[in-house]
């Protein structure tokens, strides 16, 4: 008797673990691993699904080659990210059309293919601009309010840096050009040339960057705020800082501007920061710009081939319109939503800082993945990095900027 | 004559597991990689429905890539620096430890332990001493330059800035202090194997130190030579999870008017090249390819030169 209840037992198990659904889920967002986990963990409770979160991302990930490799493998992950159209054309075969979703009415900024298909779900608004203390402004009789062009920006960074002792500042401005660190000049950076000061959606000059040629006077004004942020940055941090060291510096007071987004929220919270921060425009242009750079970071695609496409379709919807799924999105991960339905505000001062721009419609766009991966991180990168070195200065930067353009055009 | 007894069943039963496991493992990949090489093959749902055969495209795109050919430079005088640091540490340090020197046992552990530790941990490690501990140590210690960015070991170019000369030695530094503890132990295995009584009769003879160094020992342990080149030179060329933690590529250089990343070894250049950004599987296999050869062909010129010299008791 003992026996046949124990095969019972047995059989009931595996056929529960076989009955069970798995999704598995695949980022790039180390920073929100851990409250991704957890609520994926309580979702698949609720629902009988077994979710597996897989976080590739950092200083050393490398997300594209282990898609690369599961693809290879037959095991790509249900749901995984793209972030925009060159990681859209490697796996467009394989992407799930998600038209008729529920969410895709609550948001504006859905991924849409080439066809006019949605295919994407926002994993969050994202943005930066040139993050400021605003308390160590105050103290510098800086006003933020008044930095809007290079003219604005080359005059408030002399006067902080002259009272760089008596504000207890390293430096006046955190900025990173290392190899390791080469996606905050090759693709963020680089995105003020491409899309400062210009109408949200207007890629003219992407378009004309990848036809092989340069925006002269665009340049030259981008070189003139590039060559300000370097020379008004902590060398060490500037040349070997990691990102820790970057975002640290600022977090604890030693340098008054940041170059970097709001996704760096849960550094000012471990760094038990209680300064006011927020987000000012770039200064890379002569003109006056009112706008930071707002986008979707990345979106959530679905796998075409997967097993269980009913029950990835209901995570991703989940998590817009039931209360855990917002609670997770905004309060616990920090991120702001993308979505009209949701009411709550993340906690962060740069979150915050965002959300406030893009409310008020000042945004401009991310256009720096219309140059591709590989131009970005071996073409430029090593030569931003040449010039935080020291080994050229901005007159060579400009003419080998516009030559390595020139070798876009197919 | 040596009489060869025939292979009974049970050594093929025995030698199976192994050998199923190279042939799946190490034999069918490299042969679908070669076949790959000649096609277009993408690893991305981009080329599903498609491999198209494209002849030798790959490899003339390769060989004419300044970065590939950069890379090449830059592992080969890599590779010869770190052999030549890794056997001399090893060799010394196999002398020190078959002495009579106190606490010889503990030394011969502690030298061993760096090589069980990970390469991408020994790079985290490193890169924090270079960048962060000798700025700080420098000034203490008297040496104020050290702490100016410009002379971090990372940092450190040459020849018009077209060589990353810091980059190199520091990825030389790591390298001889991941492997120099393991070279060392078969420079002790062969150091233990020479005879007594050779040393004992150079002694009386008159031989000092020295002299019983370069005439006996060196002679003797020329068979563990061939074994250790061909390890140091093979792992040197292999060289990749310290390249990536430690240098992440390296300072950058500039070369015909073009910046590129510094401290590229092959191997990271063959991974760059298929997995990130571009997706081009089929070159970076055809890369991988031409990588093999070169190194079979180096290995077979380096143990032919070696076996010539080896002196057999």
């Amino acid at each position: 008797m003992k026996k046949v209840a124990f095969v019972l037992l047995a059989l009931s198990l595996a056929a529960g673990s076989f009955g069970q659904a798995k999704i598995t889920l695949l980022q790039n967002k180390v920073e929100i691993d851990k409250q991704m986990k957890a609520y994926a963990a309580t979702w698949g409770k609720a629902n009988n699904v077994e979710v597996t979160i897989i976080t590739s991302g950092g200083d050393n990930g490398d997300m594209a080659g282990m898609m690369k490799a599961d693809y290879a493998a037959g095991e790509l992950p249900d749901i995984f990210v793209i972030d925009g159209p060159d990681a859209y054309s490697q796996w467009a075969n394989v992407i799930l059309d998600q038209g008729s979703e529920k969410w895709v009415a609550q948001t504006s900024v859905a991924y849409k293919s080439p066809e006019g298909k949605v295919v994407g779900f926002p994993v969050a608004v994202e943005g930066w601009g040139m993050a400021y203390n605003a308390d160590i402004l105050k103290a510098a009789g800086v006003d933020p309010l008044k930095l809007t062009n290079l003219a604005a920006y080359k005059a408030a960074f002399a006067k902080i840096d002259s009272q760089k002792e008596k504000l207890g500042l390293k430096s006046v401005v955190s900025m990173a050009a290392s190899t390791g660190m080469g996606w905050v000049t090759a693709h963020h950076n680089v995105n003020s040339y491409l899309s400062n000061g210009l109408k949200f959606g207007d890629k003219s000059v992407a378009m004309m960057a990848l036809d092989g040629k340069v925006d002269a006077k665009r340049l030259a004004d981008y070189a003139d705020w590039v060559e300000l942020l370097f020379n008004y940055a902590d060398k060490t941090v500037l040349t070997t800082g990691t990102y820790d060291d970057q975002v640290g510096a600022f977090m604890t007071g030693k340098a008054a501007f940041l170059h970097q987004g709001n996704w760096v929220d849960p550094n000012y919270v471990s760094a038990k920061a209680t300064f006011k921060a927020a987000y000012a425009p770039h200064g890379s242009s002569s003109a006056v710009t009112d706008g930071v750079f707002v986008n979707p970071p990345a979106w959530y695609v679905i796998n075409k081939d997967s097993k269980n496409v009913a029950a990835a379709k209901k995570y991703l919807n989940d998590m817009v319109f039931t209360e855990a799924g917002q609670k997770y999105m905004v309060v616990e991960a920090g991120m702001i939503p993308a979505f009209k339905n949701i009411k709550l505000q993340p906690t962060g001062p740069l979150s915050r800082s965002i959300q406030d721009w893009a409310a008020k419609g000042k945004i401009y766009s991310w256009n720096q993945y219309l140059l591709p991966e590989s131009f970005r991180n071996d073409t430029l990168a090593p030569l931003y990095n040449q010039w935080a070195l020291g080994q050229i200065d901005k007159a060579k930067f400009i003419s080998l900027f516009t030559a390595a353009v020139a070798t876009l055009k197919k | 004559m040596i009489c060869r007894a025939k292979h009974s069943p049970v050594f093929w039963l025995f030698l199976s597991p192994v050998l199923l496991a190279f042939v799946l493992v190490i034999v069918v990949p490299f042969f679908m990689g070669a076949y790959f090489s000649f096609t277009d093959w993408s690893s991305s749902a981009a080329n599903q429905g498609g491999l198209n055969y494209v002849g030798v495209v790959n490899y003339q795109k390769s060989l004419v890539d300044p970065k590939f050919l950069t890379s090449f430079i830059v592992t080969s005088v890599y590779t010869v620096t770190n052999m030549l640091a890794v056997n001399v540490v090893a060799f010394g340090l196999a002398l020190l430890v078959s002495s009579q020197i106190k606490g010889r046992n503990i030394y011969r552990a502690g030298f061993f332990i760096p090589n069980l530790i990970g390469g991408l941990v020994l790079g985290f490690v490193w890169q924090f001493i270079f960048n962060k501990a000798v700025p700080y140590l420098g000034p203490l210690l008297g040496l104020p330059a050290l702490a100016n960015p410009d002379n971090f070991l990372l940092n450190i170019t040459t020849f018009g800035n077209s060589f990353a000369i810091g980059g190199l030695l520091s990825l030389v530094i790591v390298g001889t202090w991941q492997s120099a503890g393991y070279i060392m132990m078969i420079y002790l295995a062969a150091i233990q194997s020479v005879p007594v009584e050779l040393h004992e009769a150079a002694q009386i003879d008159g031989a000092g130190p020295g002299l019983r160094l370069w005439k006996i020992t060196v002679p003797m342990v020329a068979q563990a030579f061939t074994v250790t080149t061909f390890l140091t030179l093979i792992n040197s060329f292999k060289q990749y999870d310290v390249n990536v933690s430690l240098t992440q590529g390296g300072p950058s250089v500039m070369i015909n008017d073009q910046a590129v990343a510094g401290t590229q070894l092959l191997a990271k250049n063959i991974y760059d090249t298929a997995f990130t950004g571009t997706n081009n599987m089929a070159q970076g296999q055809a890369r991988s390819v031409i990588f093999f050869f070169v190194l079979v062909i180096i290995s077979i010129v380096q143990v032919t030169v070696s076996k010539k010299r080896e002196v057999e008791l």
